[in-house]
């Protein structure tokens, strides 16, 4: 799966768990910069995430990532 | 021995050692005595002896956590203020306090008439932390909380009542910490489980792992713990809710004290949990902020005692007594529910500038022959036969999500506040899938846009007073007494 596919199916997940479109997805976005994701919505988009890929992160993957870019270098390292 | 001389003989005694990991970096009680003595020229060059409260913009950092010790060493006391926090609420604090001064680590802060204090610029290494005279009654802290008139409430506590706190941990002797101790320190400093998580530690030579505001707080912790081998650890429950899904793979066995408090604790995650620390002493701590940070504690075993599968909250530190009250404020037999009261030398000398909230919290009474002031919790307990507190809620409309404190009658009036239509709005807490507490807005009225209301909500409180859900209902329901039924409400918003 190429990077850009990733980002194509990511994009719906925040949009639905964070009710709102008003965000750029890249690699260097984080928490910070989009409204409403925090400890809650992660937990969530994660899960959502899991399902639409069809992949169970480690909780070593999680620990460590900080932005955007890390949430889909971890899908494409599940998904290979 | 008061514990102000306590934490400066352990920072002499421990300057080679690491005091805090804070963003990726190590810093030794060297580095702190030097931060801490740049601060208290800054006091003494600006600060007359007569002004004893400074407002503290609650940073993440070495210099905000050294203010708090020269604050004290110069017998004057903090306010932790949450920079993320409304400016219009962080003001009507201030206000309040009539104090002119702000320590911001940042030099960030702006609040209009007041003057910003930061560490002394000199190149001057030299240490000083030697305590000024701190006379019993001066004030530590003071915290505030959400008040349900829509202003927050300041809890002042002082020397004496957290000398006296720490007196009864130490008393107990179930939690000692050493020197090679590595603990976490999760909360906001306006939480006053933030203060047992930096004070036993700085007091014993330990080092404190900060976790940065920003971060994903469960998984930044589970990182603290598995890279830096934590061995002490304080949380909310909701930590462990959110790790759950995770535990097979949490392995920690170097874990040695694990204290949960700031909510209801199921037995049926701990017993989950304590496998991924199996050797960790697991305590479940209660106590309002009011009688300073802990009141009483349940050890967990095996088999713990629970109630509709909610952890006993066991019995009081040593020299706090417990009452369970009627409305009369008499006492209840063994077995019966009712509010529980509490007396000790932790309790707060009273609301910050609040005498009408005095009067309906505080009561004296006769207890053993003595007269006791007496502060009720609002909590519904009740003892059991072996002596053992079991909670069973709130009597009245305070929640708590994530830990903090929420009058619910404080969101409804900034909800209303702004709202051209005048229909009527009922705050109310559900639990989410995960068995956390969720703030949730209840309108009475066909749909309408509340993009508005929002607005002005989080211009007026912080983020955790924000409901995260809203729902719009045709007719709320009442019970037979002609209130609102929140338990059925709360099934119309699952």
């Amino acid at each position: 799966m190429t990077t850009e596919d990733i980002y194509e199916k990511i994009k719906p997940v925040f949009s639905k768990v964070l009710e709102h479109n008003n965000f750029e997805l890249t690699e260097s976005t984080n928490t910070n910069d989009v409204d409403g994701w925090g400890s809650l919505t992660h937990m969530i988009i994660i899960e959502e995430i899991e399902k639409v890929f069809n992949i169970k992160f480690k909780l070593l993957d999680l620990m460590t990532m900080e932005n955007v870019g890390d949430l889909v270098n971890a899908i494409k390292s599940s998904t290979d | 021995m008061n514990y102000i001389d306590n934490l400066q003989e352990s920072i002499e005694k421990h300057y080679n050692k690491n005091a805090f990991f804070i963003d990726d970096t190590f810093f030794t009680y060297k580095d702190l005595a030097i931060e801490i003595s740049k601060i208290r020229i800054t006091i003494n060059q600006t600060l007359n002896t007569s002004e004893k409260l400074i407002g503290l913009i609650a940073n993440d950092d070495i210099k905000t956590y050294a203010a708090i010790i020269a604050f004290w060493l110069e017998g004057k006391a903090y306010v932790p203020i949450n920079p993320e926090h409304p400016q219009d609420r962080n003001e009507t604090i201030l206000k309040s306090l009539e104090t002119n001064y702000i320590f911001d680590s940042t030099e960030k802060a702006s609040f209009h008439g007041f003057t910003l204090l930061f560490p002394s610029k000199t190149n001057n290494e030299n240490i000083d932390i030697k305590a000024n005279s701190i006379k019993e009654n001066d004030l530590a802290y003071i915290l505030f909380t959400s008040g349900s008139t829509g202003t927050p409430k300041g809890v002042p506590i002082t020397y004496n009542n957290l000398n006296a706190f720490i007196k009864a941990i130490n008393f107990d002797g179930e939690f000692k910490l050493n020197s090679s101790d590595r603990c976490l320190q999760m909360f906001e400093l306006t939480f006053d489980f933030s203060v047992v998580s930096y004070i036993f530690p700085l007091l014993e030579g330990a080092c404190i792992y900060t976790v940065p505001r920003h971060s994903i707080k469960y998984f930044y912790i589970y990182k603290l713990i598995k890279v830096h081998q934590l061995t002490v650890l304080s949380l909310v429950p909701s930590i462990i809710h959110y790790l759950r899904p995770y535990f097979e793979e949490i392995k920690a066995p170097q874990v040695r004290y694990c204290s949960f408090g700031g909510g209801v604790l199921y037995n049926d995650i701990i017993q989950d949990w304590n496998k991924c620390i199996p050797n960790s002493k697991t305590f479940n701590y209660y106590g309002p902020t009011e009688n300073t940070i802990y009141s009483s504690y349940y050890k967990l075993n095996k088999e713990n005692k629970t109630h509709n599968g909610v952890i006993s909250i066991g019995r009081p530190l040593n020299e706090v007594t417990y009452i369970i009250i009627d409305k009369n404020n008499k006492e209840v037999p063994i077995g019966k529910s009712g509010e529980l009261a509490l007396s000790s030398n932790q309790l707060t000398p009273g609301y910050w500038k609040n005498e009408q909230k005095n009067k309906a919290s505080f009561f004296f009474k006769e207890y053993n022959e003595e007269s006791l002031r007496f502060y009720k919790t609002g909590d519904l307990c009740f003892r059991d036969s072996e002596n053992d507190y079991i909670y069973l809620g709130r009597i009245d409309f305070q929640v708590k999500i994530r830990g903090f404190r929420i009058e619910l009658s404080e969101v409804e009036f900034h909800a209303k506040s702004k709202c051209v239509k005048k229909v009527n709005m009922v705050a109310i807490d559900i639990l989410n899938d995960l068995g956390n507490a969720e703030l949730a807005l209840a309108i009475e009225s066909e749909v309408f846009d509340t993009s508005e209301i929002l607005e002005n909500m989080k211009e007026k409180m912080p983020d955790y007073m924000i409901p995260a859900h809203i729902k719009f209902i045709k007719e709320l329901p009442y019970n037979s007494n002609g209130k609102i039924d929140r338990n059925q409400l709360r099934t119309y918003l699952k």
